[in-house]
């Protein structure tokens, strides 16, 4: 099957991707950066790359919390209902 | 075009007709009836049909309109793509169930007042419950029973407000209504409205019943209870700020349970309440904007979403579980299933080209527009949480990861069920690539380009450093086998609590309570009996024993003017009588 020979592939080329990913990563910042801001209103339109410094500590702090609040109360054991 | 034939219609009577049938004919006609009502929706013109007169009520079957017009194409073709992905099911009930149940939401849709309504909302709680019994497991026997109870009550609410609404106003006329002139009826059915729309906290049927139906059931259910709501609210409650508000709550922690949870089922269920919170908050932001996304997204989200479930679904199906600790190294086994499942996972994310993007974004840039930058904000962050869990999560655990302990003997699954994911995605990709398409059919005339390079910008921020934070911290997202407490815990260990609490203090202090009527109760009886009798023998029987002997001595009197004796039987009888009466007193 085709599809399982190209992941196999990318799987194998696994530290190129990264490179690849991390230079995609740094081309949105710099796109964002260059990006034109007349109509800007709010702060979120105004700071440069908002959204990354959002999603960096948005999806942190997400993992953290829901994970957190999970161990502190919420988890039992599968069968807890019976 | 003066009459039209009710697209519910094919559905009630296929579902009759259903066990007539046999072998490929039966098949036929399963994809024959969404077939034919498809060609109802597309052959309905905007207007009034089918009003009847019931108990001096005005009803109406038939409100052909914008608003009701996209929800229709989006069920009867999720009806189509639902009966294709069931097709294999050998129960004529199941198929049948499926059907009152589309036939019942297209019913509703369609309502032109709360009567008509009410009808077809209690019809698609009663028929969408045997979608989750036939499983024919205990738990989802329980489920259903839990499931139907939370209607049944969300039912009550919105009758108990459809009575004080026609006693404040005369009419039963289902309109759209003012937050400001709002009060006890229409909160009760706003309320009623709600409940189907798991908006929190009466959510918790959702997460229950979802992930214990039928493989197949799961696929319907998650597409029309939940959008008949979003579809009841944008027609009635439009502009009411406590839903924009509750909407984006239920946004976020949909996504937050969806991160914990380890049944690919139940971080999809729990992820309907973050999509549907998103519709909610654009319902209640209410600028024409804000509805048109609403809209645009319960159209894109029951694709998506409903392809979601097939993937997780034939995922149960070929493994027997859809449990992430015990799943792992699939996309060997199951690589289309993989590929049309990731369809699903970037559209419900938002990549460009999916569907995803061009209706989610469509009510954050709404609440932009109207300068709401928090809740624009939250809406962004359940973003995060959606791409995170249903993204990258089950699609990482699923299909890569570490392989399974337990070797998968999988393969991908029937024919039918390919078919029915592979269209789905196509038509996730085509909304995704032709967005006019979809923004033709909604209820305002729509002045949004989703394809700009701000919004381009923002959207591709929030999804690549997502992965990247994903990358970094995926050991701690490690999916474990535990069950996650919600609200339902109220009514599911709270009542069981409610038992023990009885049988510990109220049961004791009943028990006490009987002693002491025992020892003291019984004692005052015992006295007040004696005291009753003292009086019944010198105060009472003195009179009527005088009442008597004055008789007797009448009687004597009598008797020497009579022969017989039988004035002496009277005055026998009367002593008889009184004191027969006073036992009896």
């Amino acid at each position: 099957m085709n599809v399982l020979k190209i992941i196999e592939y990318l799987r194998a080329k696994a530290a190129s991707l990264k490179i690849a990913f991390f230079v995609f990563l740094g081309a949105l910042v710099l796109l964002d950066i260059l990006l034109p801001r007349e109509d800007a209103h709010y702060f979120v339109d105004k700071i440069y790359a908002f959204w990354t410094l959002f999603a960096l500590a948005g999806c942190f702090l997400l993992i953290k919390i829901s994970k957190g609040i999970a161990h502190l109360f919420l988890s039992k054991d599968e069968d807890y209902y019976g | 075009m003066d009459s039209w034939i009710h697209p519910a219609l094919f559905f009630f009577v296929g579902a009759l007709l259903l066990p007539l049938l046999r072998g490929k004919a039966k098949k036929g006609f399963i994809l024959l009836i969404p077939i034919a009502a498809i060609a109802s929706v597309a052959s309905a013109q905007n207007g009034i049909y089918g009003v009847y007169h019931f108990l001096g009520v005005e009803g109406v079957f038939g409100r052909v309109d914008k608003l009701s017009m996209v929800f229709a194409w989006v069920f009867v073709i999720m009806a189509f793509l639902g009966a294709l992905y069931a097709l294999h099911r050998e129960e004529d009930g199941h198929h049948m169930a499926g059907f009152f149940y589309v036939g019942s939401a297209l019913g509703a849709l369609f309502a032109g007042d709360y009567l008509t309504l009410f009808i077809f909302w209690e019809g698609m709680a009663f028929s969408s419950v045997f979608l989750i019994w036939y499983r024919r497991e205990k738990k989802s026997i329980e489920a259903g029973f839990r499931y139907l109870l939370f209607h049944v009550f969300g039912g009550l609410l919105f009758f108990a407000g459809m009575m004080l609404y026609y006693h404040k106003t005369g009419s039963l006329a289902f309109n759209s209504i003012l937050p400001a002139n709002a009060s006890w009826p229409e909160y009760l059915i706003l309320a009623g409205f709600a409940l189907n729309a798991a908006v929190l906290p009466l959510h918790a049927w959702l997460p229950d019943a979802y992930p214990e139906a039928t493989v197949e059931g799961a696929v319907f259910l998650c597409a029309f209870t939940t959008k008949t709501a979003v579809y009841v609210l944008a027609r009635g409650f439009s502009g009411f700020e406590i839903l924009a508000i509750m909407g984006t709550a239920m946004t976020v922690f949909g996504v937050c349970y969806a991160v914990i949870e380890n049944d690919i089922r139940r971080v999809l269920a729990y992820h309907i309440i973050s999509q549907v919170g998103y519709m909610v908050a654009g319902v209640g932001i209410g600028t024409a904007m804000a509805v048109n996304g609403a809209a645009a997204h319960a159209f894109a989200h029951i694709l998506y979403k409903a392809l979601l479930f097939m993937g997780a679904g034939s995922i149960l199906y070929m493994t027997g579980t859809a449990k992430l600790s015990r799943l792992g190294g699939l996309y060997k086994y199951m690589p289309l299933t993989m590929i049309f499942y990731v369809v699903g996972a970037v559209s419900i994310s938002g990549f460009p080209l999916f569907s995803g993007f061009v209706s989610k974004s469509m009510i954050v840039s709404a609440a932009h527009h109207e300068g709401r930058i928090w809740l624009m904000s939250w809406l962004n962050l359940a973003g995060i949480g959606t791409f995170l869990s249903v993204g990258l999560k089950v699609t990482y655990f699923a299909f890569f990861g570490k392989e399974a302990a337990e070797p998968l003997q999988a393969k991908d699954p029937p024919l039918n069920m390919l078919w029915a994911m592979g269209l789905t995605a196509l038509l996730c990709f085509l909304i995704g690539v032709f967005p006019q398409m979809l923004y033709a059919l909604l209820p305002f005339p729509v002045e949004y380009h989703p394809y700009n390079l701000a919004h381009l910008s923002e959207a591709m921020q929030i999804l690549a450093f997502t992965g990247l934070v994903f990358y970094l911290m995926v050991k701690k997202l490690t999916p474990e086998a535990k069950w996650n407490l919600d609200v339902d815990w109220f009514y599911r260990k709270g009542t069981l609590l409610f038992m023990k609490f009885d049988a510990k203090v109220i049961a004791p202090f009943d028990t006490l309570w009987g002693e002491l009527y025992r020892t003291l109760g019984l004692r005052a009886l015992f006295k007040n009996a004696e005291l009753s009798y003292a009086f019944d023998r010198k105060a009472i029987d003195g009179v009527v024993d005088g009442t008597a002997y004055s008789v007797m001595d009448f009687g004597s009197v009598v008797k020497k003017m009579q022969t017989g004796k039988i004035q002496t039987y009277i005055g026998l009888s009367l002593f008889l009588f009184f004191a027969i009466l006073w036992l009896v007193l």
